[in-house]
């Protein structure tokens, strides 16, 4: 038969098939539409898999620091940018204020009120919280994407089909992009992976375009996380290394100069930033590749000038002449002060035991804590077996790009060690690298399988030396699809049961059913409803944003915890007895103190638990010297509350204001009355009376317990 | 100019040295700093920062019944805490599996010999299974719960 009558047959069939249409386009056509349907699913999927909490326990904001992004987010879309920038909070760090405008990366506020602002223009009129709770699923969806593009320019679309799939339900990244988790990661993670797709895309085309969009999106980033010192000192070191292999040329000159000057420039336009980037360690190593570039250009320009002799004479003692004078100056700078070195929290990343040593605050981070292997299995599955078969890939071809990808996956390696809360930086770069694994994996082996029927196959003489060549292959692409159907159940899995807690509304599974405690709520908004507008509350610091947003009243410190000495005294004051801890909770104006007690309900994040941390901060600043950890611990070097607990621990303001009128209460069957269930102990102290507070409220469960700090008596100490 | 250049050596005289680059050391091959990515791999996914900071016994114990005391290899109930030999046997797994990947890649080569090819496809295909499912296996001991409810 003919064409003509070829495609007359063809149009028969499919006025009688429409559905067969796909088998008739051609193979790009239809490959493209997988394309775009793996895609597209891995999008959606990235999106709902997030849902777990707001489907438990509705749509609310959790944790601890977004409730404080929440709250400058709604003043943002109240007030307009200029008051938003010129902020100064008295509510907060009461007496101190907090400068809220210039000590804030302004990002995610800004992408949320723009969201919001233009969804209430098409008239689409959702709440600002919605917004806030639903912004991380958005761009996580967005992540997705940008991490195929990504992969795509790196390896395959096949790679970056897997990536995507990967990064659409990591738990490593999931952790902090729930839905209802505000936080800075959120967009942070979009942000960095698009300044890196940029930054790849202008190294392997040197175009202007390219490394201006790296720069503006690198601006972004800026405004969004301060994990940006990552980005300025990977990018740097990517320059340094390829500089090193002897694979420096024009494009990536172009592409580095044009990223360094435009994106310091954008990146000083933070007020956070301000001129961070020329006066501190942590941008000098930008600086400094910077200027290499510009004289290693210089010296091949030269070098193509001049004849060979005058070349090597000329080029040696310009070069010991130079570096002296850098090394010189470079260190004079650093003694004077002028350049800044590394801040705590950056060199904590370094030299893991500074903050052990120096710094508690930092230390009692949870986050902050190195890493153990579960945690890596817990949060990257599969692509803890997959990341160095992808590594592998890369190093038998490689190219200026794969380089990068390298030093990014070996860098953040090394920092997701050292810091928990760094496995979100690690994630994407395992799913990238984990994909380029499978991918090349599966594609080397589907080009052996080989389906045709048995008698043509005998026919066909295979090689010798490969027998069973086929079925090998399909072994190897069953266990790469086993892989992945293992992985994606355990990242359902661990995104239902560990990573979808509010953790500010609890819930727990009893004989009866479910209960929920929402206690934490219902002492705030006791608050917001009982006490005065300008009453200021005292509590430990891991409460302050959450009584802030959520209460509306002054508190005395917060999460930002930027001030050691304040916080100090705060320990100081519930560290010490009654009598000591009044005058200093007079000269701090306090008006209520809030404890979280654990005791009753076993809820065991209380305070008291926290209770030694207390004392070590409240011990380490000169008006605490009478502070002593050791104080507080049995002869034997316990830490008990019961009777024979040490008499400083059962007679300080956080063990009265916990127990107070639980000795009387009977929690648990077969035990005595005031029998603590979280420390499984029965008080030692347990019938006192406050002398200079008394109890406002406690709510349901006992979790939260606020006291009313007494005024002084009008005629002085009688007692 | 000359003569202000050689005022120094009127007063100092120049050593007869050969400085010359020594001739082991060249820039090391990729896979050469592969193999050390893999050490430092190894090691960190093992928590060895962890145990540096945190110092964990490297085996723990609990007292049964009649006092006596018998060794835990896993702490249990905690997603952040390890024994020294838990993590670098859990590494290890990890490795393993990676490295059967790789031998799997290894096996394509058109020049292979039969037995060889055959060989290195079973330890690949071996090495692969046992690191996935010993993984599984230990994150079951950590976590009781895992994959229950």
């Amino acid at each position: 038969i003919n064409s003509k009558q070829l495609k007359m047959l063809q149009s028969k069939v499919l006025m009688r098939h429409p559905m067969l249409k796909w088998f008739l386009m051609s193979h790009e056509k239809q490959s493209y539409v997988l394309q775009l349907a793996i895609l597209s699913l891995a999008m959606i999927l990235s999106f709902c898999t997030r849902l777990f909490s707001v489907i438990r326990f509705g749509s609310m904001i959790h944790e601890f620091d977004p409730y404080f992004n929440y709250r400058t987010t709604k003043y943002l879309a109240e007030k307009g940018f200029y008051e938003f920038h010129n902020w100064f909070d008295d509510r907060a760090w009461y007496p101190l204020g907090r400068i809220i405008g210039g000590t804030i990366y302004p990002g995610l506020m800004v992408t949320s009120t723009a969201l919001y602002h233009l969804l209430n223009t098409f008239n689409f009129t959702v709440d600002i919280r919605e917004v806030c709770v639903f912004l991380a699923p958005l761009f996580s969806s967005l992540t997705t994407l940008v991490t195929f593009l990504m992969t795509r320019e790196l390896h395959s679309t096949g790679a970056g089909l897997f990536a995507a799939c990967c990064i659409s339900i990591v738990p490593g990244y999931i952790s902090r992009s729930v839905a209802g988790s505000y936080d800075n990661e959120g967009i942070a993670i979009f942000c960095m992976l698009l300044t890196y797709y940029f930054w790849i895309k202008s190294v392997k085309t040197g175009s202007l375009c390219w490394s201006a969009c790296c720069a503006l999106s690198y601006f972004y980033m800026v405004s969004a996380w301060g994990g940006y010192v990552f980005l300025v000192n990977l990018i740097p070191i990517h320059v340094l290394c390829l500089m090193l292999t002897g694979r420096f040329h024009h494009k990536i000159y172009v592409a580095y100069s044009t990223f360094y000057c435009l994106g310091t420039v954008l990146s000083m336009q933070i007020s956070f930033v301000g001129f961070q980037p020329v006066q501190t360690s942590e941008h000098m190593g930008a600086l400094g590749v910077f200027g290499l570039c510009q004289i290693y250009s210089f010296v091949e320009y030269v070098r193509s000038k001049l004849t060979k002799e005058n070349f090597t004479a000329l080029f040696r003692t310009i070069l010991m002449f130079s570096l002296g004078c850098f090394a010189l100056f470079f260190a004079v700078l650093t003694l004077s002060g002028k350049v800044a070195p590394w801040t705590g929290r950056f060199y904590s990343l370094l030299d893991p035991s500074y903050a052990k040593n120096n710094i508690p605050i930092i230390a009692s981070v949870s986050e902050h804590q190195p890493t153990a292997w579960s945690s890596f299995y817990f949060d990257l599955h599969v692509l803890t077996i997959m990341f160095p078969v992808g590594l592998y890939y890369c190093f038998k071809n490689l190219t200026d790009h794969n380089i990068f990808v390298i030093l990014y996956g070996v860098t953040s390696i090394y920092f997701a060690g050292v810091m928990v809360r760094l496995m979100l930086v690690l994630a994407p770069i395992m799913c990238i690298l984990g994909g380029i694994g499978l991918s090349s994996v599966a594609s080397t082996y589907v080009r052996n399988i080989d389906l045709t029927r048995k008698e043509d196959k005998k026919s066909k003489k295979s090689a010798d030396n490969y027998p069973i060549k086929s079925e090998v292959a399909l072994v190897v692409v069953c266990i790469v699809g086993a892989f992945m159907m293992f992985y994606a159940q355990h990242c359902v899995w661990v995104t239902s049961e560990a990573y979808s807690s509010p953790s500010i509304v609890l819930s727990a599974e009893t004989a009866h059913g479910r209960i929920i405690f929402d206690d934490y709520r219902e002492a705030y908004w006791w608050l917001r409803r009982n006490t005065p507008p300008d009453a200021k509350v005292m509590s430990w610091w891991d409460y302050g944003y959450q009584i802030s947003a959520i209460a509306n009243r002054t508190v005395l410190v917060d999460n930002n915890t930027w001030n050691n000495t304040h916080i100090s005294r705060v320990g100081q004051a519930m560290s010490s007895p009654e009598e000591r801890a009044y005058p200093i909770m007079r000269e701090l104006d306090v008006d209520y103190v809030l404890v979280i007690f654990g005791g009753l309900s076993g809820y065991s994040s209380d305070d008291i638990n926290k209770f030694l941390w207390m004392v070590r901060i409240g011990g380490s600043t000169p008006s605490g010297e009478h502070i002593k950890e050791h104080d507080y611990y049995t002869p034997q070097g316990e830490f008990r509350v019961d009777k024979l607990g040490s008499k400083t621990l059962l007679n300080c303001l956080m063990y009265k204001l916990s127990y107070y009128r639980f000795g009387s209460m009977y929690t648990q069957t077969g035990q005595p009355s005031g029998y603590d269930r979280v420390r499984n102990a029965e008080i030692g102290n347990k019938d006192f009376e406050l002398t200079y507070l008394e109890e406002a409220y406690t709510t349901e469960h006992w979790i939260v317990r606020i006291y009313k700090v007494k005024k002084p008596d009008n005629r002085g100490n009688l007692v | 100019m000359e003569a202000l250049f050689s005022l120094p050596f009127q007063v100092f005289i120049c050593p007869n040295l050969k400085l010359r680059k020594p001739s082991w050391l060249k820039t090391p091959s990729p896979m050469f700093v592969f193999a050390l990515i893999l050490v430092s791999y190894f090691l960190v996914t093992g928590g060895v920062i962890y145990d540096v900071i945190v110092e964990p016994p490297s085996i723990g114990s609990t007292t049964d019944a009649n006092g006596k005391s018998k060794p835990v290899a896993f702490m249990a109930y905690r997603i952040n805490g390890q024994y020294i030999m838990e993590g670098l046997a859990s590494s290890f797994m990890f490795l393993l599996g990676g490295c059967g990947f790789i031998i799997l890649d290894q096996t394509n080569k058109p020049s292979l010999p039969k037995l060889n090819r055959i060989i290195l496809l079973a330890i690949g295909l071996l090495a692969i299974l046992v690191g996935f499912f010993v993984s599984r296996v230990f994150i079951k001991f950590k976590l009781p719960s895992y994959l229950g409810n």
